[in-house]
């Protein structure tokens, strides 16, 4: 490669995490109730997804989380605030300045951004680059989906709620980790769409494993790895992004992980795929797992499609932040109510009127 | 109603109330003049986020613009600052609830103008 | 100061009249009420009425009745305190004539409240509360008073027969009361039975929804001859409460009800046992339970006991409602106020039938706007 360029994002001072904050809906959709409408009642793969209520939508979650995750942080001030969504309330008029508004926080650059579900680390990086070229104090990531599936459709088994936002700043004592480089990768690669206009998704079905999923997140581990001289064994813990409970752990297998590091953060079976939440509701459970000095992998992937592979380093902040008289996130899985079929589609407007 | 919605929309996120700067009393709505001392030297100030139950009731006839959500639980809630303030309670079967029950603040949609209109955020309850 | 004399009375059957608009209801109370004293041209023409804008897209009702009733040129105009709004506008035109400014009022309280259907007109209703913080998250009237009620059910341990007491007076006095919206006897039962429309409140506990108008001639004793059957307004007060019911501090006394009625029986020199007849504002019967208590008539948290008790049937201590009230009679809102007056008058001129109270020669009428916000009490007699 040539000198100086690299394909790894660091920034020339640590961009540290000082808060962050998970917000999981109560309700939950058993896949077994998807498959008694839609299947017959066969054998359903034991997943329950989190389902949004009738009055929630990507804003409201997504301000929930950022308001734990300011909490945590305890910072007064954002200078920009980005919310990586596919479920956008309106297809025009930012979420972003919602959640903006209910901080009281003016002066921001505001933004949401779209690429499926690793809209929400990208979120994390581009708040890192700002805070990293010295443009911002600190910043708000947040990723936010209610996903949708269409009816019958095996994506609705797992399409699901939950919003992670995440605060960032210059490192410090109180940083709870920190991020230490980023490494992306992307291709036109049209595994899972929707065109504009659109209610539901569409997707192509063996083609979104190898071509699409594994190709990406291995490309952009492996650029990781490289760059930084890693070998699997250096981290505790990784995660990677969960479309179902398969994948993550065939292509955490395939990388040379061992189950045990990414057994903490296997999420799919409690909560169902939140799309641009799922990386980053996957850290923070790692976060909540991990003690100071700890090594993290944390890997999004997108359809579309990319993966961005990030490094992070457990601090000693995390002692005093996390967990402290705070409702971890395994706690957020368990505060749940089943729901019917019928009340699923009322709450989440697939009935046509 | 767009318009007069977003002109109190801090009201509605934020728990915006407003504090009397002469004898410390706080309102939620906010007040023009306070209505213990007479002062009209008030500043905004944010309600606590959490209180209880003082009474509730499940709504079985709605108004207008509330199509589909009925029942609706609406309860008026003793915040932790001994304002009382009038709000949804969400996420809670109506056979558990009960005078005095702890809840919090929480972010969520009131209502929406339809399917192309805007949406109205505001605050509502849960029991903790 | 001159004395007030109400003269006559003029009022529709209440109901669902598909077939007759806001003002067409509005001229027959009118002509009703101006039919006895043909030569009197009122000097001022006042329009009680709370949502005719959301009803009818009409407002501007003082002039437009002022020309339906051929009287072009006598001032008129709309007076609006939501549900308050016929006891108010009686309180203006009796102030007209006492204050000598006026020798002859026609006072006059419609709604239509039928042409809208009912979360409409619980949309309507919700204007009588704040805009932006009551009606914005959704809570109606209706939800108000039923938080109001388990309140009071749980403060002073009010059974739920206890609570449906005055329901059953209502629809008991109805019965025989040919304006009344409803002439079926109820009872205890019937009202557990009723549908929960916002528990613990059931449709029994709640006034209906209908149309009618109300309407009263009230002159100066320049025009009519103060004589022992005349009957007279002896005072009449407004006062107003801390707007929503959560904003006080107590929320189960009805402050400005109190203060009106203090006020009212002061300036008309009675006391509480002077009084024959009550007309409350029975909206629900939660409402009617604490207005008595904020009367005085009975102490706080016994006025469903009482009620049950028989101190407020027809043949009580306090007959009230005499002609079903709000829960019987009916309640098209801006006219309720003058309803009231209207039966009164009917009880003091010995003209109640079957409804009589007899030798009632005091009465008062009490009629509130939200959940007391706006009250006003006045008080009417025959003889000296």
């Amino acid at each position: 490669m040539a000198e100086g360029s690299t394909t790894v994002m660091k920034t020339p001072k640590d961009v540290a995490i000082a808060g962050y904050g998970v917000y999981i809906p109560r309700y939950r959709l058993p896949s077994l109730e998807v498959s008694r409408i839609w299947r017959g009642g066969e054998e359903a793969p034991p997943i329950k997804k989190a389902v949004a209520a009738i009055d929630e939508d990507s804003t409201t979650m997504a301000v929930e989380a950022a308001r734990k995750a300011v909490k945590m942080a305890e910072v007064k001030e954002l200078g920009a605030i980005f919310v990586g969504t596919e479920t956008k309330p309106y297809a025009v008029k930012p979420t972003s300045t919602i959640v903006a508004q209910a901080l009281a926080q003016h002066k921001v650059l505001a933004s949401d951004l779209e690429f499926a579900c690793k809209a929400g680390t990208e979120a994390l990086q581009l708040i890192i680059a700002l805070i990293g070229a010295g443009m911002i104090e600190c910043g708000l990531a947040i990723g936010v989906d209610t996903a949708q599936g269409r009816p019958g459709d095996d994506l609705e088994f797992t399409a699901a709620s939950a919003a992670a936002a995440y605060v960032l700043s210059k490192r410090d004592h109180r940083s709870i980790a920190v991020v230490e480089g980023a490494s992306s990768y992307v291709s036109d690669t049209t595994d899972f769409w929707r065109r504009s206009g659109q209610r539901y998704p569409r997707h192509l079905s063996r083609f979104t494993g190898e071509p699409a999923y594994f190709h990406h997140i291995q490309s952009a581990v492996k650029n990781l790895f490289e760059e930084f001289g890693y070998k699997p064994s250096d981290f505790k813990y990784a995660v990677f992004h969960q479309p179902n409970p398969r994948f993550p752990v065939e292509v955490a297998l395939r990388l040379g992980f061992s189950f045990e590091q990414i057994k903490p953060g296997l999420l799919n079976p409690y909560v169902g795929n939140p799309y641009a939440a799922n990386s980053l509701l996957g850290l923070a459970v790692l976060l909540e797992e991990a003690a100071p000095n700890d090594l993290l992998l944390v890997c999004s992937f997108g359809s579309g499609a990319g993966s961005d592979a990030l490094s992070i380093r457990v601090l000693d902040g995390i002692v005093d932040k996390v967990g402290k008289g705070r409702n971890k996130v395994k706690d957020l899985l368990k505060a749940a109510v089943d729901l019917d079929y019928a009340t699923y589609t009322k709450f989440r407007g697939k009935i046509l009127i | 109603m767009a318009i007069s919605y977003w002109r109190r929309r801090d009201r509605y996120y934020r728990l915006l109330g407003n504090k009397c700067s002469s004898c410390g009393s706080e309102y939620y709505p906010p007040v023009y003049v306070c209505r213990r001392c007479g002062s009209e030297s008030l500043v905004d100030a944010e309600m606590p986020n959490t209180g209880q139950i003082i009474t509730y009731t499940v709504l079985r006839e709605v108004m207008a613009g509330f199509e589909g959500q009925q029942p609706l639980v609406l309860g008026i809630i003793g915040l932790d600052n001994g304002v009382k303030i009038l709000g949804q309670i969400v996420d809670t079967p109506p056979e558990a609830l009960r005078i005095g029950s702890r809840v919090k603040m929480v972010f969520r949609k009131i209502r929406e103008e339809g399917e192309a209109g805007q949406i109205y955020y505001g605050y509502k309850f849960t029991t903790l | 100061m001159s004395r007030v004399i109400v003269a006559s009375v003029g009022y529709t059957k209440v109901g669902d009249h598909w077939d007759k608009s806001i003002l067409d209801l509005a001229v027959e109370a009118s002509k009703k009420a101006l039919k006895p004293y043909p030569n009197i041209k009122p000097d001022v023409i006042i329009v009680a009425n709370m949502f005719s804008s959301q009803s009818s897209r009409q407002e501007h009702l003082g002039a437009l009745l002022a020309n339906a009733l051929n009287l072009v040129g006598t001032p008129a105009f709309k007076v609006e305190a939501a549900c308050a709004s016929g006891g108010v506008a009686f309180n203006i035109g009796y102030r007209m004539i006492r204050s000598g400014e006026a020798t002859s009022a026609l006072i006059v309280g419609v709604e239509k409240m039928r042409d809208l259907d009912v979360p409409e007109v619980s949309l309507a209703l919700s204007m009588a509360e704040s805009a932006e913080y009551t009606q914005f998250i959704g809570a109606t009237f209706l939800s108000l008073n039923a938080m109001l009620a388990r309140l009071y059910q749980e403060t002073y341990n009010v059974t739920r027969d206890e609570l449906s007491a005055f329901p059953v007076i209502a629809h008991q006095n109805a019965t025989t009361a040919e304006h009344a919206q409803f002439r079926k006897a109820i009872s205890v039962d019937d009202v557990s039975r009723s549908p929960l429309v916002s528990d613990p409140l059931r449709l029994l506990d709640c006034a209906p929804i209908g149309d009618g108008a109300a309407s009263v001639l009230l002159t100066s004793d320049s025009v009519i001859d103060k004589d022992e059957e005349e009957v007279e307004v002896l005072s009449s007060k407004i006062s107003t409460n801390i707007f929503s019911l959560y904003e006080r501090d107590d929320m189960l006394t009805f402050s400005s009800t109190k203060d009106a009625a203090s006020k009212a029986f002061s300036e008309a020199g009675i006391s509480l046992s002077d009084v024959d007849v009550l007309e409350i504002h029975d909206a629900f019967s939660v409402t009617a339970a604490l207005s008595v208590e904020a009367m005085g008539f009975s102490k706080a948290g016994e006025g469903a006991k009482d009620a049950a008790a028989g101190v407020y049937s027809l043949r009580g201590r306090h007959p009230a409602l005499t002609f079903g009230g709000l829960k019987g009679r009916g309640h098209p809102v801006g006219a309720t106020g003058l309803y009231q007056i209207a039966e009164l008058w009917l009880q003091l001129k010995g003209k109640g039938g079957l409804n009589q109270v007899e030798g009632c020669r005091v009465g008062v009428a009490q009629n509130i706007g939200g959940v007391d916000t706006t009250s006003v009490v006045s008080v009417l007699a025959k003889g000296d």
